[in-house]
């Protein structure tokens, strides 16, 4: 089986593609709009640098080779969205080409090019069975990622677009409460022949598209039968796909330069862009470079980049063994709370530095941490630690069943100490708190 | 004159010549001039139509950059000057409404497609009109109807509010009959525009009166020319010579390449502009509300759109098909570094290229009915290259046929040196006794 993926994802930018209209959610339909994303006679577009350094990082970010001259052109097709009937892409001299990804830092899938283009509007059926267009949403700026068909199934298909939408939102630090659709194009073929399934929303809906699509392309070959190709369009309610027009799939889109952009020549611009450290590079080098697991190395950099770099930073300053001990541990427990808050680390790293000196004990220092991390006060802290602490421990004695089966390996065991506790105490202490504190208690008894 | 005596001559005026798709207005003493522009330029206030039943009853909610700044030097802006559909022609006989009728023969054309730009300026007293180029539109009825008329480098004045018909190739320019307002109102209109990138590029217009000491003829330019137009160029060239300008005879055989270039990039662009026009938004919206949008789109891009809007839509839409692009679009796109490469070779010894504007004068409109869309367009062959080329030119009225029809020649400088065009005008315009056309009303 092969599926490739068309991926669009919106640039958070905060004014249009080619004109001045916010980005931001608009109050009512078409209220951010103006005479360029409207389409109107007379008007043009002028390019939102900052669309085209977004693309740039991305670009970086998939390991394409990054283009030194690029330009736009014109797709023409007739649809009530597109206000100028022609929509601005970009056909030859993408901005970047070639890349690749690897997925869980080992299986490559191949990337073929990222381009910049400008979102339509919207159409909504009513009732009544007209239609109905807002144009808030088009110019919004939409960078289009093409894959080569390397990927295996639709598991694998939703595991990649999480680990690419993870790495896109780091690097152009999109905000994680705004979500921003992603909508992908999805081409899938069992047999020799492929199908593309248009215009699917979500990771949820990419994988259930795709597995429908799997099945009846499956069960038409086995029925001896043969795969059309054809573009085919998701039903997120019924959760099937169904042929959508044939013309469509046929269209020539005549594309030709955009002339009113002109050429930009941005080998300076290029050069002075700088990105990130993917999530997902991050993950792979942390786990190689300090000999950890990955599955702890991903749970640091998920839970958050700043924490997987203060795992770094404790690591250089006292060593792996006690980052892993420390951060991974009762660090982890408290970090949300602790970025909600809003404070720098350095208090955090002197409770371990106390440690390390032996100034305090290792439940003195889990205490510590979690006061100095929540801005709970130490009696309160220890107390609610070593309420929790007892809670468990006497559930632990009292099934050593759980501990039995932890040890052989069944590390679901512990979920039942989870459960009980969480049932026992009655929102009492946070979850990540009692993942920590069962964790660290089941494995000391081990 | 106030304002409403003013208008009633135009009235008067237009009901005879029929320049104006919509005029009026209201202004007081303290208006410095007043202006006209073609009606493919938005402008707030006035219908704005590019000569399109499909765009009737579309009022703009902006001015185009160049009428604003029209505006904002003294300007009242007087009327919408009628004009080929889109700019789809050679003598405005295209318009959807009235086809402006030529000042020195109601019987003929007044050229195209800026044709009621050249009539206004051509009639009205002390009058400069905003026309556009895009492969001659404005050298061509300021030939026809014996006016100066220049056309700035591509990117010189800002395009915003030009409703598009090649976007890499419009340009806007200024009619009058005296070369002094070309003078003074260039500068005027050009300049960086934010709201059009393709302007942000140029270096700034100087008006240091220099003078073009030497011209390049091209042999292939008075080929295939009518006697009375290379009669009166031939005298042209030695008024040139007596005023001290050395005139030499040179070939540029990739002059004749430049049309069909034209014609497949031109058409390509409007085809992808004109795609806009569907019945929604603005302009014409009264269809068939029960149709499909396909269906909906169609009808009115069929009852609409005139023959050679549909013409130059398909002529564009077919060069840029999968498989053909390369062939044509893409050709084309080289053949036009070639021309550029042509005048920048006579550049390197000349300060211009001069050539007659158009190859006849201005024919009667019986004979433009007869003429075949290929005759229509060679008519063009002069005044496409330095429009391809987006180099500015210049028409300056150069003689009379017997008929007392109006001669042009075209001064073509390289790119941004408008200044020796500017001054070569206002010379020539010393020595040579150019003819106002009277007046009927």
């Amino acid at each position: 089986m092969k599926i490739g993926l068309e991926v669009h994802v919106q640039l958070p930018t905060r004014s249009k593609m080619f004109c001045s209209c916010p980005t931001t959610d608009a109050p009512a339909p078409n209220t951010h709009v103006c005479p360029v994303c409207l389409g109107m006679p007379g008007s043009r577009p002028v390019l939102n640098r900052q669309a085209l350094v977004y693309g740039i990082m991305l670009a970086k970010m998939l390991g394409c080779k990054v283009a030194d001259t690029t330009w736009f052109s014109r797709k023409t097709y007739f649809y009530p969205d597109m206000s100028k009937s022609v929509q601005i892409t970009q056909y030859d001299h993408p901005i970047g080409e070639g890349g690749v990804v690897y997925l869980n830092g080992k299986k490559p899938i191949r990337i073929t090019r990222i381009h910049l283009e400008e979102d339509p509007g919207k159409t909504r059926r009513t009732a009544e069975g007209s239609s109905l267009v807002d144009y808030n949403r088009s110019g919004i700026p939409l960078a289009e990622i093409v894959t080569e068909p390397d990927i295996a199934s639709p598991e694998e298909a939703r595991e990649f677009l999480a680990q690419l939408i993870a790495d896109i939102k780091h690097t152009i630090d999109i905000p994680d409460d705004g979500e921003r659709s992603i909508r992908c194009d999805c081409n899938i073929s069992v047999g020799k022949e492929r199908c593309e399934v248009k215009n699917v929303t979500g990771l949820k809906n990419a994988e259930r598209a795709l597995r429908y699509e799997m099945v009846r392309q499956i069960k038409i070959l086995k029925a001896g039968g043969k795969i059309e190709r054809e573009t085919r369009a998701f039903d997120e309610e019924r959760g099937i796909t169904y042929s959508a027009r044939k013309k469509e799939f046929e269209a020539d889109y005549g594309y030709i330069d955009e002339p009113d952009l002109g050429i930009f020549r941005i080998k300076e611009l290029v050069d002075s862009v700088s990105i990130k450290e993917s999530p997902a590079k991050m993950t792979q080098r942390l786990s190689s470079q300090y000999g950890i697991d990955e599955k702890k190395a991903k749970q640091l950099v998920s839970t958050s980049v700043n924490l997987a770099q203060f795992f770094e930073k404790v690591a250089s300053a006292y060593g792996t063994q006690e980052a892993v001990r420390w951060v991974i541990g009762p660090v982890t427990a408290n970090w949300k709370r602790f970025e909600e808050r809003g404070g720098g680390t350095e208090a955090v790293l002197a409770v371990l530095g106390k440690f390390a000196d032996g100034t305090i004990t290792d439940t003195e220092c889990t205490i510590e941490l979690k006061s100095v991390m929540t801005g709970e006060s130490a009696a309160e802290a220890a107390a609610q630690t070593d309420d929790l602490e007892k809670i468990i421990s006497g559930y632990l004695d009292a099934n050593p069943q759980i501990v039995e089966d932890y040890r052989k390996g069944n590390k679901k065991a512990a979920n039942s100490v989870i459960g009980h506790v969480m049932k026992s105490t009655g929102g009492k202490y946070s979850s990540s708190d009692i993942v920590e504190a069962v964790t660290r208690i089941v494995e000391s008894r081990i | 004159m106030s304002d409403r005596d003013t208008l009633s001559k135009l009235d008067k005026i237009n009901s005879v010549y029929g320049m104006f798709h919509d005029f009026g207005g209201e202004w007081t003493d303290d208006t410095e001039f007043l202006f006209s522009a073609k009606d493919n330029l938005t402008s707030k206030g006035f219908e704005t139509c590019a000569g399109s039943r499909i765009l009737e009853g579309y009022r703009p909610a902006f001015d185009a950059t160049a009428i604003a700044r029209m505006k904002e030097a003294g300007g009242q802006l007087i009327g919408k000057t009628n004009m080929d559909e889109f700019g789809f022609g050679t003598f405005s006989a295209n318009s959807a409404f009235e086809v402006p009728k030529n000042p020195f023969d109601l019987g003929r054309s007044c050229g195209g497609s800026s044709g009621g730009s050249a009539c206004a300026a051509a009639v009205l007293e002390d009058h400069v009109s905003l026309g556009v180029s895009t492969g001659g539109s404005v050298c061509c009825p300021a030939s026809f109807c014996g006016t100066y008329g220049i056309v700035p480098t591509y990117g010189r004045v800002s395009r915003y509010g030009l409703i598009d018909y090649g976007n890499s190739l419009d340009k806007i320019g200024l009619l009058s009959m005296d070369p002094a307002k070309l003078s003074e109102y260039l500068p005027v209109i050009s300049g960086k525009d934010p709201k059009d990138p393709t302007s942000c590029v140029q270096p700034e217009l100087r008006i240091e009166h220099r003078r073009i000491s030497s011209v390049a003829v091209p042999r292939e330019s008075v080929e295939g020319i009518s006697d009375s137009v290379k009669k009166a160029f031939t005298d042209a060239l030695e008024s040139l010579r007596s005023m001290g300008v050395d005139v030499e005879y040179v070939d540029m055989p990739q002059l004749k390449y430049a049309m069909p270039a034209y014609y497949v990039l031109a058409t390509s662009e409007a085809s992808t502009n004109l795609a806009r026009y569907c019945g929604m938004r603005y302009g014409r919206q009264d269809g068939d509300l029960s149709l499909g949008f396909d269906d909906y789109f169609t009808s009115f891009r069929t009852e609409y759109f005139g023959d050679e809007a549909k013409r130059r839509i398909l002529l564009g839409t077919y060069t840029r098909m999968e498989g053909f692009r390369d062939r044509y679009y893409a050709k084309a796109l080289q053949v036009r570094m070639g021309v550029i490469d042509a005048y920048k070779a006579q550049f390197r010894d000349h300060d211009a290229v001069l050539t007659p504007t158009m190859p006849f004068v201005s024919p009667r409109f019986e004979d433009i009915s007869a003429m075949s869309p290929v005759e229509n367009y060679k008519a063009d062959f002069l005044t496409i290259p330095p429009n391809l080329a987006g180099t500015p030119h210049l028409n300056c009225p150069c003689g009379y046929d017997g008929d007392g029809m109006p001669i042009g020649m075209q001064f073509v400088t390289d790119h941004w040196n408008e200044d020796l065009l500017l001054t070569m005008a206002e010379d020539w315009d010393r020595q040579f006794e150019v003819r106002h056309a009277e007046v009927k009303v």
